[in-house]
């Protein structure tokens, strides 16, 4: 897997003009200091080096990882980067939500490879709060992506409430009020 | 989807559909897109057919039209015939459509 | 019938305007056709034969009056004044264009509907039972069910590129009309020892170029529990199916490569991390949604209506119609009726714009203004007075829609097949509409009985070969149009894949030989009473394969 950056770097909504992170080939040396990026193979084969490292440690797992053989180390990651190969191979968003609400990884979470602008909603609901976009001038239509709808049907770990449960509060309010006044 | 058949000096026209409507089209000599296959520009060799359908092509990337491909006719009858089943019902419409109001 | 809030309304309005932005930057050239093609398949919309057909879901099958006449309005305004039922209870147009797609759209919200999800590699539109809520035998409306899983999988964002489209079914009866074990989940509402309702879980069953009979992957879900379970399923799916070939992508795929075991066990491992989460369903959410599937309000009727009674004496086309397309209601002094939309001849489950109007008609005035779609490609008035049947029957006959022939040879499932759809290798319409013709005379058709030929004019097996009693499967063979024929198939609680029975025949020699195999049928069964798939499952392939090959 390709640890180059293909775009530029969309987080929080806004685009960030350096990445903090540095990526380092599986072959290269790694720097005396700041912000790496490794791969998984890397990894698994170095992480008493990487963990010894005094400076923050980003990892790229591939798409076919079964997380849950993973995840217990997610805390020790400033930054995991997710791909999608293609569009449409949708791996990864059971990577993040699993990432995100089973093993409570806080740290950043970003997509990477065919990140199209009709894919986001869906990536941030999933968990990822960065994305490396194809062009540009494409942050606007990204960011815009994100609010496509107002409301949704299911609860996932961004914390927004889904339909079923703001009815059921709206519900419960009505009939709180109508129990107080009887 | 049946597999087209491999075209060699025989008979050629380019075929697609058209973005906006959807409808089957044909490309014609002026390099323009007809609904109708009488004004289709057959040609008869492989170089000419790839020179066709590089055009067809280029005319996809402009937006016009979608996935176009060469396919084999009979052009000794007018209007030229395709060969296979399913341009047939391309160039001639369903062979059944639903019954009219009551 | 479920009515969206406010909430519903804003989503299907702001998916219009996607949409209508997505158009836009297809044609500024912003986005390929590659990037934007799975996109209009998220909302139905395809790029057939010989234009654009858009799929508009019809959530379990149930429609309001209002909403037939919307479609058969928008069926007026943006194609050729008619639409098509599908095996999966949706209405598709034929004749759409690109540049009128949100428009078409818009229109739709308004009358609460969309083509959300109704293609595309995502949860498509959940099926049930088109007797819901009205059926003798239900142990429960399904369609509450039905309805929560819709909410649970609009716009699911972990489950919006699986590897391969995902179709859930439900049922709410032990008599499964709903097709659940050839399902990629099949749910079947049951009661447990401790009188308790819940779902039996069956997962891995579908069609296709594998057919597979779907497994039990748990005997009892207790309903708070449903959408755990769910996502439980599709996240080891999402994970684990195959990606590398879209033949073996289906779920059914992994569960057989990996064993049911190994799918169990992983799919519980999940569920019992996410059980009790954010998805486990309060008791009064359920009651708000199930508060909306109430029963009408029926009237307290009791003994037969004795205009029914007379006209089913004296009227003798009304009481075949009756025998045949009406089923018994759980409310006494209430039917179910099937509408056909298979008269002999007429492309299966078409219907013109003046005939949805005329159902929504009489639906208002004998049915609570509810109209069903069925699986099989049939329309349902759900809940008709008896002492109204004449009435209504008289005004099917008005519109060609009262077809004696509910389960009957010529009651046969079609896909467009060849005629319109760009995946087919063969026509389905022509073949079904010949065959139906043969089993025009009534006397031999009800002789014959329950008979259910389906046709499918290509391996991905819309019109549902696998499970007829007599399958049709249309191939190419060099450049020909043939069809293979198989038996036995079955897609009730019995389910079975059919047997082939020999190589494939061409157009004509294949209409004769589903007469060939009426006929052995009809010299081999035991009684009346014995239906072709009974004498087939007794007798096995080889008479009936004798007859066609060795006659033909």
């Amino acid at each position: 897997m390709s640890l180059l950056k293909i775009g530029p770097l969309l987080k929080d909504g806004r685009l960030v003009g350096e990445d903090a992170f540095q990526p380092v080939a599986d072959d290269a040396a790694l720097p005396a200091s700041g912000a790496v990026l490794v791969t998984y193979a890397r990894w698994q084969a170095e992480k008493d080096q990487l963990s010894g490292r005094n400076a923050p440690l980003g990892i790229v797992l591939p798409n076919t990882l079964d997380v849950l053989d993973f995840g217990a180390e997610a805390e020790r990651f400033d930054l995991i980067v997710l791909n999608f190969p293609k569009f449409s191979d949708g791996r990864a968003y059971s990577q993040a939500r699993l990432l995100r609400e089973r093993f409570g990884y806080r740290g950043e979470l970003r997509a990477t490879g065919h990140v199209l602008q009709d894919q986001l909603w869906h990536m941030q609901r999933s968990g990822f709060d960065a994305f490396e976009i194809p062009r540009e001038d494409a942050a606007e239509a990204f960011a815009k992506a994100v609010k496509s709808f107002s409301n949704v049907y299911q609860p996932t770990g961004d914390g927004r409430v889904s339909a079923l449960k703001q009815r059921l509060a709206a519900y419960n309010t009505k009939n709180g009020r109508k129990e107080a006044a009887e | 989807m049946a597999k087209a058949p491999k075209l060699n000096s025989q008979p050629q026209v380019v075929t697609a559909n058209h973005l906006l409507s959807g409808d089957v089209v044909y490309l014609t000599k002026a390099a323009t897109w007809s609904r109708r296959i009488h004004d289709a520009a057959v040609v008869a060799n492989v170089d000419a057919g790839a020179a066709l359908l590089a055009e067809a092509e280029a005319q996809a990337k402009q937006n016009i039209v979608v996935a176009p491909y060469l396919i084999p006719v009979d052009a000794s009858v007018t209007p030229p015939k395709p060969i296979q089943y399913r341009e047939i019902l391309r160039a001639e419409g369903p062979s059944t459509e639903t019954r009219p109001a009551a | 019938m479920y009515q969206y809030d406010e909430i519903d309304q804003t989503m299907v309005d702001e998916r219009v305007a996607q949409f209508r932005d997505q158009v836009a930057r297809r044609l500024t050239g912003e986005i390929s056709e590659d990037e934007f093609k799975p996109l209009r398949l998220q909302n139905g919309l395809y790029l057939q034969l010989h234009a654009y057909m858009l799929r508009i879901a019809i959530p379990y099958g149930t429609l309001s009056s209002r909403q037939l006449r919307g479609l058969a309005q928008i069926g007026c305004t943006y194609d050729r004044a008619w639409g098509h039922f599908t095996t999966r209870q949706n209405l598709q147009y034929n004749w759409i264009k690109l540049e009128d797609t949100a428009d078409a759209l818009a229109d739709l919200a308004k009358i609460q509907m969309h083509a959300i999800q109704t293609s595309g590699n995502c949860i498509r539109n959940t099926t049930t039972d088109q007797f819901a809520g009205a059926a003798h035998d239900e142990i429960e409306d399904p369609r509450v069910w039905c309805e929560i899983i819709r909410q649970w999988s609009t716009f699911h964002p972990e489950f919006s590129f699986l590897p391969r489209k995902f179709k859930i079914a439900v049922t709410g009866s032990p008599n499964d009309r709903a097709a659940v074990r050839v399902h990629d989940i099949g749910l079947r509402m049951h009661k447990n020892d401790a009188g308790e309702i819940g779902f039996e879980v069956i997962v891995g069953g579908g069609l296709g170029r594998t057919p597979f009979i779907g497994k039990t992957i748990r005997d009892f879900l207790p309903k708070q529990d449903l959408l755990s379970y769910l996502e439980a399923i599709l996240r080891v799916y999402n994970q684990f199916g195959r990606r590398d070939n879209l033949y073996k992508a289906r779920i059914k795929i992994l569960v057989h490569e990996i064993g049911i075991e190994t799918m169990r066990e992983k799919v519980e491992a999940e569920f019992a991390a996410s059980k009790d989460g954010a998805l486990k369903l309060p008791q009064e959410a359920i009651a708000q949604i199930a508060a909306q599937f109430a029963p009408p309000a029926f009237e307290n009727l009791s003994g037969i209506s004795a205009d029914y009674a007379n006209a089913f004496r004296t009227d003798f086309e009304f009481g075949l119609w009756a025998r045949r397309n009406t089923f018994k209601h759980k409310q006494p002094g209430y039917s179910i009726v099937t509408i056909s939309l298979k008269k002999e001849g007429a492309p299966p489950g078409d219907a013109s714009a003046e005939q949805m109007n005329a159902v929504a008609d009489i639906a208002d005035r004998y049915s609570f203004g509810e109209i069903r779609v069925t699986h099989e490609q049939n329309l349902v008035l759900a809940h008709v007075k008896q002492a109204d049947l004449p009435a209504v029957f008289k005004a099917l006959k008005a519109y060609d829609l009262a077809t004696p022939n509910i389960g009957l040879a010529s009651d046969i499932i079609a896909c467009p097949g060849l005629d319109y759809c760009a995946l087919a290798n063969a026509r389905s319409i022509p073949i079904a509409q010949q065959i139906a013709l043969r089993f025009r005379n009534w006397e031999r058709a009800h002789d014959i009985g329950e008979l259910k030929i389906k046709i499918s004019g290509c391996i991905n097996a819309c019109g549902h070969h696998h499970v007829g009693h007599i399958g049709i499967l249309g191939v190419d063979k060099a450049g020909e149009e043939f069809y293979q024929i198989t038996l036995g198939g079955a897609a009730d609680e019995q389910a079975a894949i059919g047997d082939l029975i020999g190589p494939s025949l061409n157009t004509q020699d294949a209409v004769d030989a589903i007469d060939t195999l009426v006929e052995t049928y009809l010299r081999l069964r035991k009684s009346s009473d014995e239906r072709f798939l009974d004498t087939y499952r007794r007798v096995g392939l080889a008479p009936f394969k004798e007859a066609v090959y060795v006659s033909a």
